[in-house]
């Protein structure tokens, strides 16, 4: 099979992953990379678990959903029962470790499972708005899928017209990608 | 003059839908009827969008019965005209398009297969493959292009119009949801800056002159009074719709020469089945891989060929055996063993592909 990176990101609404998957898939393919990225979708208009699947490689990708993630990454404890079903042996499980009440619920089939404070370190320590840079940050720090110069050029073509206005969005959201790439780096 | 609808060959990262509505301005195409159902909504949010700006026009109507009979009025006034639909809506769009059909009408309809039967999900299936082929009473005389990635839902919407006004039956460009949800790259172009050529609509109603004096009469019927009226119309139908079946019917093919097994697949599914078939090769299995472009016209005779060699195929599909259907149609009399996999309504992974392959070849 060629080789290709599949990414799944689930959260609730509102908690951006399907911007930070179409930010890091837009990423990899202005590399030149093969991306491709798909949000599932149904017919609930709002509630309910939002899941993205990215999947990055050096070759043309196969089917858009795939059977189990490299990278799969559960922001609420809804995500973490939605998730489930795309971890296997091979899969690192990243969640936040603020969430409460899932004793239990955390997959024991992963490679590794890494739990971090990005919901606390979002609102104590850098502002709520960026907490999903501070995933796309841990995603890119735990799979290399781009560099952290890539994800610096991707949210500035992303973003770009706000920092003109607000040039110190920019510093935050550079420093919300390092401190993801930090937290991940940190247990692993 | 209406302004050139791209400027510079570029690549792009967008979804199915937009690349549809790309597609349609590059074609050409005039106008677009509507009506909203998922998964294909965007293609006209993203035409409705476009349009002003080239001078194109859109309509909403307001159900897919309409939407099916107003392109159909597009086409009779000259117009490239298009609809796009999904699931239920397709069920609906069968009606128009049988008239289409009996009137060697050049409409195009993209449809961005749903799961079913009804309503079902507004996810992904590959299960409108007969409604598409030979749905509403009558005989299946349309063009079905099935395709894969974003790049040939780009290249074959523009050809579906081409089709479509140069041999006049109703031709078809089935997607699913997958491929119009996900986001991946493609190349889009003008197709006047490579030298394909688009063909010219022209009105079947409203033309100059008297009709049997300066021109032939223009005869549109799809109502007969007498039995063998009907039948000689469709004599000749048919017999134009064979005629150029072989010219339309496009497939890819490799490794099938001295293949133990054969897999077989249309759409998004045959991606996962192109890679399957790479990855045995490498490891030394004699696998081969084929997959029909169109699904209406099959390519028969490369079936048939295939058919008479290989004793064994693994037909897979999101769908419970519809393109098996088309192809034991198209290999008949060929003993070749028909092995199913069937996923309706749900994606197939290459893994799942290998596995079964496997399977079959231990």
């Amino acid at each position: 099979m060629a080789k290709s990176i599949k990414i799944v990101l689930a959260g609730e609404g509102g908690q951006g992953v399907q911007a930070v998957a179409e930010i890091i898939a837009e990423a990899a393919n202005e590399e030149g990379r093969e991306a491709l990225y798909i949000p599932n979708f149904g017919v609930e208009q709002r509630g309910g678990v939002s899941v993205a699947f990215v999947q990055i490689s050096d070759e043309p990708i196969g089917s858009p959903k795939f059977e189990t993630g490299d990278i799969v990454v559960a922001l609420s404890d809804r995500a973490i029962y939605r998730t489930k079903q795309y971890v296997g042996p091979q899969t690192t499980f990243v969640y936040d470790s603020g969430i409460e009440g899932i004793n239990g619920a955390l997959p024991r089939n992963a490679a590794k499972v890494v739990g971090i404070p990005a919901i606390e370190v979002a609102k104590n320590e850098l502002h709520p708005r960026v907490f999903n840079i501070i995933i796309m940050g841990a995603v890119v720090g735990a799979t290399g899928v781009i560099s952290k110069e890539e994800a610096e050029t991707a949210i500035e073509k992303k973003l770009g017209y706000k920092f003109e206005k607000q040039p110190d969005l920019r510093d935050l959201n550079f420093k919300a990608i390092q401190r993801g790439i930090e937290l991940v780096s940190k247990v692993s | 003059m209406p302004s050139k609808p791209i400027q510079d060959e570029k690549r792009v990262f967008m979804t199915g839908n937009e690349v549809v509505a790309w597609a349609a301005l590059a074609a050409r195409a005039d106008i677009m009827y509507g009506y909203p159902i998922t998964p294909q909504n965007e293609i006209m949010h993203y035409w409705t969008r476009l349009a002003p700006k080239h001078d194109k026009k859109f309509l909403q109507t307001e159900d897919e019965l309409s939407a099916g009979f107003t392109t159909i009025g597009g086409v009779l006034a000259g117009f490239k005209a298009f609809t796009a639909t999904a699931g239920p809506g397709n069920t609906l769009m069968q009606e128009p398009m049988s008239m289409a059909e009996m009137m060697r009408l050049p409409t195009v309809v993209v449809v961005q297969q749903r799961g079913g039967p009804s309503t079902a999900t507004v996810i992904y299936s590959q299960q409108e493959v007969m409604l598409t082929t030979f749905g509403g009473n009558g005989e299946g005389l349309r063009i079905v292009y099935s395709t894969a990635n974003h790049q040939e839902l780009f290249d074959y919407t523009i050809k579906a119009f081409n089709s479509a006004w140069k041999y006049r039956f109703p031709t078809f460009v089935l997607g699913d949801g997958y491929q119009a949800k996900m986001r991946e790259p493609l190349t889009i172009y003008d197709p006047l800056d490579k030298n394909i050529e688009l063909v010219k609509p022209e009105p079947y109603v409203g033309k100059p002159g008297t009709p049997a004096i300066d021109r032939p009469p223009t005869q549109l019927r799809n109502t007969f009074s007498m039995e063998e009226e009907l039948f000689e119309a469709l004599q000749e139908i048919i017999g134009d719709y064979e005629k150029v079946a072989p010219e339309i019917a496009e497939y890819q093919s490799f490794g099938t020469e001295d293949a133990d097994l054969v897999i077989i697949a249309h759409g998004v599914v045959s991606r996962a089945a192109r890679l399957a078939v790479k990855e045995m090769q490498e490891n030394g299995l004699k696998v081969g891989y084929f997959r029909p472009i169109t699904l209406r016209p099959m390519p028969v005779k490369e079936i048939q060929e295939i058919a008479s060699r290989v004793k064994r195929f693994l037909v897979v599909e999101s769908a419970y055996g519809q393109l098996a259907r088309l192809l034991k149609e198209a290999a008949y009399r060929s003993t070749a063993e028909m092995v199913p996999l069937y996923k309706p309504g749900v994606g197939v992974t290459a893994e799942e592909v290998v596995k079964k392959a496997k399977e079959i070849l231990s």
